[in-house]
């Protein structure tokens, strides 16, 4: 795994946290989460677009053209597998999940790397407002199972304490390696992580998680403009000859 | 004016902003939200539409009000 895997992984999840947010853009509790959930998903959507603008100047753009037709080429967390059907899974993505991703920016921006360091730093600011969101509806109470799931994910994402991440971090490309990252979430969150096992044998390096599975058929034909052909004119050809 | 909200008194946030340095800062709106936290987050997401070079919020209970409209 290379620094450019890790950002590409950043940048699916961003994509994916982006549309999650945005599909509750009209069943938020109130009208200014709803406004809040929009514009947050089109802050995600936009740094994914940053992310993969930085897979050129990194020398190494590790999409393939599996993309195209395999959804488990995606490297999203499972958490985004699937749309949310309960605020609380909002509350924990946005809290914890959402706040994971921006730490991994600021160890990026942190790192060496110029491209990182100059590209990402605005998105810090963007991320600020998110983390805000989160953590006070966060502290007004969720349900337990998103909360564990977010964390045990977000810590998996981080990476194992002798992986690639360690590596990245210890050559100086990030400035935090997985138990930093793990630290400053808690920190920021001014909360421990629930204790968390994780088998690391099973876990994918490139897609940096522990699950199989992949996101649901509609956004993945949604992403690869499936959908849209679904309402597009027919053509001359397509179309029924005239009387 | 307080809002019920279902988990518990909602505060209503005026929102001031400004484009440039030169101008003063003039109401664009306000929000609703249980804490400043929150409203911090609604007001961004809600009037950030145009590029202000700031934005502040404050508590409507805490503007000091001289008089109201028909009262001077």
């Amino acid at each position: 795994m290379s620094l450019s895997d890790l950002v590409l992984s950043l940048a699916d999840n961003k994509q994916m946290l982006g549309l999650r947010y945005a599909e509750w853009a009209t069943r938020a509790p109130s009208l200014e989460a709803d406004i809040a959930a929009a514009a947050m998903g089109l802050d995600d959507l936009g740094h994914s677009r940053v992310l993969y603008g930085c897979l050129e100047p990194l020398g190494v753009d590790p999409r393939g053209p599996e993309r195209e037709s395999d959804p488990a080429s995606l490297r999203n967390l499972a958490y985004f597998d699937d749309p949310w059907t309960e605020w609380s899974q909002f509350v924990a993505a946005n809290a914890i999940l959402d706040t994971a991703f921006t730490v991994m920016i600021e160890a990026c921006v942190g790192g060496s790397v110029d491209v990182l360091q100059q590209r990402l730093r605005k998105m810090l600011l963007e991320e600020r407002y998110h983390f805000l969101h989160g953590r006070s509806w966060l502290r007004s109470g969720i349900d337990t199972e998103p909360l564990l799931r977010a964390w045990r994910e977000a810590i998996e994402w981080f990476g194992p304490p002798d992986g690639e991440s360690a590596k990245l971090h210890r050559e100086g490309k990030l400035s935090l390696g997985p138990a930093e990252l793990r630290a400053r979430l808690e920190e920021r969150l001014e909360m421990k992580a629930p204790p968390v096992t994780s088998d690391w044998k099973g876990w994918d390096p490139i897609r940096r998680r522990a699950r199989p599975g992949s996101i649901d058929a509609h956004t993945f034909g949604m992403l690869r403009g499936l959908e849209e052909k679904k309402y597009a004119p027919p053509t001359a050809k397509q179309a029924a000859p005239r009387a | 004016m307080k809002y019920q909200r279902v988990s518990g008194d909602a505060v209503e946030y005026e929102v001031f902003a400004r484009k440039t340095r030169v101008e003063p800062l003039h109401q664009v709106g306000s929000v609703v939200a249980p804490d400043d936290d929150l409203a911090m987050a609604y007001a961004r997401a809600t009037y950030d539409e145009e590029r202000w070079c700031e934005m502040a919020i404050v508590r409507k209970d805490d503007v000091i009000r001289l008089w109201s409209p028909g009262e001077a």
